[in-house]
Order: structure tokens, then sequence, then C-alpha cells
């Protein structure tokens, strides 16, 4: 029997992934109340599975293991809620009032910097950057928080009741996942089951590797960033290691905006030493650099098998498309688009798969017509 | 592709115990591994999987009949007819080489399927199950073993 192999996915099939994924990030960005709460109940399903796991191998049923495990996990919440709601609404008062004041501190250091530097160039003194910049920064911090910010605060305010939706999802993900799969393929024909069934594998397996991943370098990136504010210095070390290290899930401008937040405090603990800003800066570059180049690979490196000129490419494609949601959804969704894609392609272009499916409907269409 | 209207979406699923491969396995033991399997209905005719393809599941027959062919050059030679309660593509669950024959429908057919990748999570999550399993098809591959040095011994070639 002669049979031709299909070569896998052609310049057409990966045309067809970067703009799906363009596409999905498009519509996802309208359906962000939705898709927020999706994405934090995989991100629960997948930090929850190996707990259910462990019950199940004690001898638990699915079901059993996904309402213990999520029934714990709902307790923990409610406890850590009920222990932090007292001092969160201690502080909430001065909240707008510490925001100005570390904001203060960190543009205090900003205009000592740079006029620092026109005490050694000529060439900013003559173009009053300091001056320029402060302007600047002023006028553009007034529209911000006239135009931009009180929008900003109701579109939160909007999503935050959908975000209750992201431990039901968690719950069903545990407890239906498997029943999900077998109900999908059922609806395949048989000459493509096969195949379906290790495409829904790979894309689960893909994910779980993502978010997986996505969790370990959070909590790596917040131990390093955390024992060097310690080492520093700094106030509330750890709290400002977990804010950075969620914040840089966002490509390049979560990692901006972290480094100034850390910046800003510095500033305002240390008002007339600038070397402990600068310190955190130095640092904030190592983790950087150490979260590149040897956690990243560790951890979501690896289960992203994709080219580096394309995950930077489609950076940019979601950010342009989708905002601040896109840069944080493009890598996932391509990669949960690239392996169906893929898949598809390799199903598609296969002679064979075709011909066996068009033998088993000309033997149905004979079996159901054959007393006609 | 059907996405709504399968007949045999409601009905109760087929006991396992008939299947050789998982005999062995207690009352309470059954519902884990009833809780992996997928249904297929196949007519006769129908190809299960061809020589060549990459293997990724165990097939069990529950009802009717499929054989097994291998292709040697232009000739098409039948390997073995397998009926209810057999399984076959079992060396999926061992290694990831190709298939080493073809599987067809003899007569109109009721398949279970168990996906490799299913079946090595148990290994994690069950281990008594699948090391019981694992016996079964320990089993099952020797005597397949015994049978084919018997045939080679009948045809003088040991």
């Amino acid at each position: 029997m002669r049979r031709l192999r299909p070569s896998g996915a052609g310049p057409l099939a990966w045309c067809g992934i970067l703009l799906a994924t363009t596409l999905a990030l498009y519509l996802f960005q309208q359906v962000l109340w939705l898709v927020l709460p999706f994405l934090f109940g995989l991100i629960a399903y997948y930090f929850l599975a190996y707990p259910m796991q462990r019950l199940m191998f004690a001898g638990l049923s699915q079901e059993s293991a996904a309402n213990i495990t999520v029934g714990v996990f709902a307790l923990l919440l409610v406890g850590a809620f009920a222990f932090m709601l007292p001092r969160f609404a201690a502080q909430a008062v001065g909240v707008q009032e510490t925001g100005m004041r570390y904001l203060q501190g960190g543009l205090l250091l900003l205009d000592q910097t740079l006029r620092a530097l026109e005490q050694q160039s000529r060439f900013m003194r003559d173009a009053h950057v300091a001056d320029a910049v402060s302007s600047y920064i002023a006028v553009a911090g007034e529209g911000f928080a006239q135009n931009r910010l009180p929008s900003l605060m109701m579109s939160v305010a909007a999503w935050l009741p959908s975000m209750l939706l992201a431990p039901f999802l968690a719950y069903f993900f545990l407890r239906d996942g498997r029943r999900f799969q077998r109900f999908l393929a059922r609806a395949v024909p048989n000459a493509y089951f096969e195949r379906t069934l290790h495409l829904l594998y790979e894309v689960d397996r893909t994910t779980r590797a993502y978010f997986q991943g996505l969790v370990k370098l959070t909590v790596l990136d917040a131990v390093c960033l955390a024992a060097g504010l310690w080492v520093i210095g700094l106030s509330s070390p750890l709290t400002l290691g977990i804010i950075t290290a969620v914040l840089a899930w966002i490509p390049f401008v979560g990692s901006v905006i972290g480094c100034a937040l850390v910046v800003m405090v510095a500033a305002t603990d240390f008002p007339g030493s600038p070397s402990i800003a600068y310190a955190s800066i130095g640092l904030f570059i190592l983790v950087r650099l150490l979260d590149d180049f040897i956690f990243m690979p560790l951890t979501i490196g690896r289960s992203l098998r994709m080219h580096p000129l394309i995950t930077v490419l489609m950076i940019f494609v979601g950010g342009a498309v989708a905002g601040v949601a896109g840069l944080l959804l493009v890598l996932p969704v391509l990669g949960v688009i690239m392996v169906v894609g893929e898949t598809l392609s390799i199903v598609a272009s296969d002679p064979r798969l075709r011909a066996r499916h068009a033998h088993a409907r000309r033997l149905r269409w004979q079996a159901v017509t054959r007393d006609l | 592709m059907r996405l709504f209207g399968r007949h045999d979406a409601h009905e109760a699923p087929h006991p396992l115990r008939q299947i050789k491969l998982f005999s062995t396995l207690s009352r309470r033991e059954m519902p884990v591994v009833q809780a992996l399997r997928h249904e297929r209905n196949y007519l006769a005719g129908e190809v299960v999987f061809d020589e060549g393809d990459d293997g990724e599941a165990i097939y069990a027959i529950v009802s009717g009949e499929v054989e097994i062919l291998r292709h040697d050059g232009g000739r098409q030679q039948r390997l073995a007819v397998l009926a209810a309660g057999e399984v076959f593509g079992e060396l999926a669950l061992l290694d990831q080489a190709p298939r080493a024959a073809q599987a067809r429908a003899t007569a109109d057919c009721m398949l279970v399927v168990f996906f490799r990748a299913d079946f090595m999570n148990l290994l994690e999550t069950h281990p008594k199950i699948a090391s019981k399993i694992a016996l079964s098809l320990a089993r099952h591959l020797g005597s397949r073993l015994r049978q084919a040095n018997a045939g080679q011994r009948q045809d003088g070639h040991l």
C-alpha cells in the first residue's frame, strides 16, 4: 500500500495561524469581561489540578476530588479575604494620599537625576531637558487623572463582579474537563478520531505547561525581587515583589510599570539617597536578566515551542490589536491556535485520512439505502 | 462532524468486564477505567487504523469482528481475526512506534478506545489499576508471542 505522508504545516497554514490569533485577540478584547475570568479560572484549574490528582491517587473519584479541592481552595480564599479586609479597609482612606506621595517621590528622583545630568551635559542644559520633562509629566498626569483615570476605574469596577466566575469555571474545568473532551471527540468522524484525540491532548498539554510555568515563574520572580529589595532595605519587599512579578505577566509594559513602581517606592523611602533607587533599578534589571535567560527557559519557554521572532512579532501585534489585554493573552492564545492549526493542517492535507473518511461515508450510505 | 443527535449519547456505558484486559479489575476500580473510555462504531469494511499510522490508542472489541492485515509488497496478508472481548493496537500503549499492521472491521462493530496519554495518567493517579492492566497486557503479549512462535514452527521457520 502506497502511503503519502503529510509534510506538516506549510506557510499558508502558518499565515492562517497568525491571522486566527490576531482575530481571536480582537474578539477577546470585545468580551474581556468573560475572557479574564476564563483566564484566571484556567490558571486556578491548572494550579489545583495537582492536589486534585493527589486525592484521586488516594482513591477518590474525580467528582469527589474536585469538590474537596475547590472547597478547600474557596475556604482558603475566604479566610485570606477575611484576614486582609480589615487591614485593607484601614488603609483604604490613605491609598490616594500614599499613591500621590510615592508619585511625588518618583518625580522628585527623576527631576534630581535630570538636573544632575544637565550639570554634566551642556546639550541637555541648553535644551532645558529637566524643565521640559517636568512640565510634560505634569500636563500628562493631569490629563490622565481627569480624562482616563475615572473611565479606567469604572471598567475595573465593572469587571470585578465577573471575576467571581473564575472559581466556578475552575470547579467545572476540574470536574467535567474529561467529559468535555469525550463530548468533543464523539463529534469527530472515525478516520480523524485518533489524530483529533491527540490534538485535544496537545492543546491541554500546551496550556497546562504554559500556565503552570507562569505560576512557577511568578513565584521565582517574586522571591528574587523580594529578597533583593529586603537586602536593599525597602519597605514591604514581599508585597512589592509579588506586585511586580504579577505585572510581568504583561510583556514589556508590565516590566516597565513594575520597575517604575519599585523606583518610586525607593525614592520616597530614601529621598536623600538616590543610590538606593539606582540599586533598585540594578536589582530589577538583574532579575529581568535572570528571568529571560534562566527562569523563562526553565518554565514557560519549554511549554511553547515557538520561534523567538514569531513570539516578539505577535506580542507587538497583540498590543496593537487589543492593547494591554492583547499583550497579556497573545502567548497562550498563539500557543493553543498553533497546536490546533498545525494538527488541522496535517490532518486536512493527509490524502489517506480523507480517502478513509470518504470510504466510511460510502459504507454508511450503502448501509442506510440497502433496502430502498 | 456530528455535533448533535448521537443515537448512543444517552445509553449507559457498556460494561468492560467482558474485555480480557480489564477482567481482573474490581467493582470499585471499573468506574475509573470506564471514565477514560471512548466508544466508536464501525461498519463492516471500515478501516480502524492503517499500517504506518502514529499509534495513539488501544482498541477493545465490545461487539463485532476486526481483522488485522499486513501489506507485504503488493500482497495483503491476514494476520488475525479478533472477536468481542479481544484487544488490538496494544503496542501503542508501550511505545510511540507506527502501527505495524492495518485493522479493518469485518462486521459492524462497537469498539472502546483508550488513549495512551490517559493510560500514562492512570499510572500516576491510580497505579494499582494501571499495574493490573499492565499485567494483563503483558500476559496478552506473551500469549501472542507464543502463538507467533508456534506458527513459525509449524511453517518450519524455527
